[in-house]
């Protein structure tokens, strides 16, 4: 059964099993809550109708222009990291709501109250609780100020006053962030888009300048990418859909293979404006912080280390910053030493060599194997001691014949067999079966949707047989 | 109304839930049931998910109904209908589970009162159901069922059930090979 058909399984099992209770369900529907009434639709007893008329009918003929003027929305502006606000404001630049307007921005607005606020207060005060958030700190984050309003006079102002605003309190709070920053006239089509999809009608308006470069990407998936990275692509000339933040992130962990590994964390960078357009994923993982390029269309990891928790057959272990955590436990390298050291052996008297890292029961243990004369030797070492757990050994009645080549060489004629570098593989694993007529090594390996599997001769590095499969 | 019953077997999209939304704000019962029709296996399978128990996740799926015609004047289009109802269901099988005290794991003899007394289940279907309440991890069980049965992105589940993105493709991946394998017979989850 594949992926799928259990899926539609599924989908059917629990469709055919919901039972239909809808009879129960309407003979308890009763009264319905109701929306608060605007304050038009309020219902107020008779005898102060009069009284609201004559108030309100003041207020139109001493005050009414400036009372109009002062709580009718003259520009909407948004700002745009990941979490996205939107800010009405009146002529005289007073906040008439604030909104937060996915979850992120929620968070960074806290309850904080900003109606009635002038806008560079309102402003200011934003800005210092994303930077206080972590949002503003890269590099090559980016903030989008858009200014919606039919004056295009004023809204080119207000633009350059924001802007100027913005920059000073990122210099301030020594963020790094760049800024962008649009105008444009009131839009109901897009006004309609943002809000169906969540985002400012600023973001929408980024949005639909990459619709027109590509016309073949949708909305809702663009709308889906940071104003970072919708920047970026902009400045790409929009090629394609990049795979975004979290694939990026998950193809990294699968590569590094640490899908398994609840505690981790990471920090994704978009470079789709660079060649080839990827994404920079960190992850920090308790063995240490690895970095991987992650191609920003196929998804395809184009560098970075695999199979960090193990180590056979020469996959890195090493950590590109060089820098692993207190407890990232011993090298294979010293594990193969403390394997050697109980046999009593050196390297250099042994053959087919193996050391393979592996987790069990949240545990790192390597497993270390040779073959010294006709006697089979694996041993079990603990990952963070470096002390022996269990040791085997097994007298054959004859060495393997011959000279034996290395696992590594046996790893590249499998590689070289199936058009690939070690870059370009994950899930190494490499086992010796030299007790067979044949001595021979089994490599395995997966890269991009495939696995493989291949049968190397121990003696000749001869391909003895190759199995190649979807990987699912 | 009964009319509407099976004929609205058509997928709706997020725009046709939002109007019988805005139809069940304004009291139509109509609306109801045919939302009822396309939503009914997403609820009763998000509600299964959490509660592991075919006559609590019964319970909680009239319970949202009922509180989806009683707060559908208080929604707001915000363009994934679905998310919403099912965060109601949600919030309602958590709630459950409170009430209880304790998640329960699904004995043989539960398994068996849970028995589906619709006809129309399977064998297969029994089993594959089986292994899914049985053989995952919460997380596993939740992102599965929900992929299978609510229409939902992985982006939106991940959302709904408040865990990275990664996790829930992770979770995916991971719980439907495990339920493949235990399938297929080879007897490790």
């Amino acid at each position: 059964m594949t992926e799928q058909q259990l899926e539609n399984t599924l989908h059917s099992a629990i469709e055919h099993a919901a039972p239909d209770r809808l009879d129960a369900i309407l003979s308890r529907c009763g009264a319905q809550e109701q929306a608060p009434a605007s304050p038009s639709g309020k219902k107020r007893s008779r005898r102060f109708v009069p009284w609201l008329i004559a108030a309100c009918l003041a207020l139109l003929v001493v005050g009414g222009v400036s009372l109009q003027q002062a709580t009718a929305v003259a520009s909407v502006i948004s700002l745009d990291v990941n979490p996205s606000f939107e800010l009405r404001i009146s002529s005289s630049e007073k906040v008439l709501s604030c909104s937060a307007l996915n979850a992120d921005a929620q968070a960074v607005l806290g309850d904080m109250d900003l109606k009635g606020t002038q806008l560079d207060v309102a402003v200011n005060a934003i800005i210092g609780s994303l930077v206080q958030n972590g949002y503003l700190d890269s590099i090559s984050s980016a903030i989008l100020i858009s200014v919606e309003d039919n004056d295009t006079q004023r809204a080119s102002r207000l633009q350059a006053d924001l802007t100027s605003q913005v920059d000073t309190a990122l210099q301030n709070a020594s963020a790094n962030a760049s800024i962008l920053s649009q105008t444009f006239t009131q839009d109901a089509g897009l006004e309609t888009q943002a809000q169906q999809n969540n985002i400012s009608v600023g973001k929408a308006a980024l949005i639909q300048s990459i619709l027109a470069l590509n016309s073949s990407l949708s909305f809702d998936d663009l709308a889906a990418l940071s104003v970072e990275e919708l920047q970026q692509l902009q400045e790409a000339g929009a090629p394609g859909l990049p795979i975004g933040r979290e694939q990026a992130a998950y193809a990294a962990q699968e590569y590094a293979g640490v899908l398994e590994v609840s505690a981790i964390t990471w920090e994704v960078d978009p470079e789709l404006d660079e060649s080839p357009a990827h994404y920079e994923v960190e992850l920090y993982t308790q063995f240490g912080e690895f970095e991987y390029m992650v191609d920003a269309y196929t998804g395809e990891v184009l560098g970075g280390p695999s199979g960090v928790l193990e180590s056979s057959g020469g996959a890195t272990t090493t950590p590109s910053t060089g820098r692993p955590s207190s407890a990232s436990g011993i090298s294979a390298e010293a594990a193969k030493s403390a394997a050697l050291a109980a046999a009593g052996l050196t390297e250099s008297q042994v053959s087919a060599l193996t050391v393979k890292g592996d987790y069990d029961d949240g545990r790192l243990e390597y497993d270390v194997a040779f073959w010294y004369n006709s006697t089979e030797y694996e041993f079990e070492i603990d990952g963070t001691s470096g002390t022996v757990l269990k040791q085997e050994q097994e007298a054959h009645a004859s060495a393997p014949s011959g000279n034996l080549i290395a696992s590594e060489a046996a790893r590249d004629a499998a590689l070289a067999h199936a058009g690939l570098s070690l870059s370009d593989i994950r899930d190494l694993d490499i086992e010796a079966d030299l007790d067979e007529r044949i001595p021979s090594y089994s490599v395995e390996f997966k890269s991009g949707s495939m696995e493989y599997e291949y049968k190397i001769n121990a003696s000749t590095g001869e391909i003895l047989s190759v199995e190649q499969d979807y990987d699912d | 109304m009964f009319f509407m019953m099976g004929l609205f077997t058509a997928e709706y999209g997020p725009t046709e839930v939002e109007a019988l939304l805005e139809s069940i704000a304004k009291g139509d019962q109509d609306a109801l049931a045919a939302l009822y029709d396309h939503a009914r296996g997403a609820v009763y399978g998000l509600a299964l998910s959490y509660l592991k128990n075919g006559h609590d996740a019964d319970d909680v799926a009239q319970d949202t109904f009922v509180r989806i015609w009683e707060k559908a004047p208080l929604y707001r289009p915000q363009g994934s209908p679905m998310a919403w109802i099912l965060t109601i269901a949600k919030n309602l099988a958590l709630m459950r589970l409170r009430e209880q005290g304790k998640i329960t794991d699904l004995s043989q003899e539960d398994w068996e009162s849970f028995a589906i007394p619709s006809p129309a289940v399977t064998a297969e279907e029994r089993e594959v159901l089986h292994a899914a309440l049985t053989a995952l991890d919460d997380t596993e069980r939740q992102v599965i069922l929900l992929h299978a049965v609510s229409g939902l992105k992985h982006r939106e589940i991940a959302e709904l059930l408040e865990i990275p993105l990664a996790t829930a493709l992770s979770k995916y991946h991971r719980g439907l090979k495990k339920l493949r394998n235990l399938l297929e017979g080879d007897g490790t989850p």
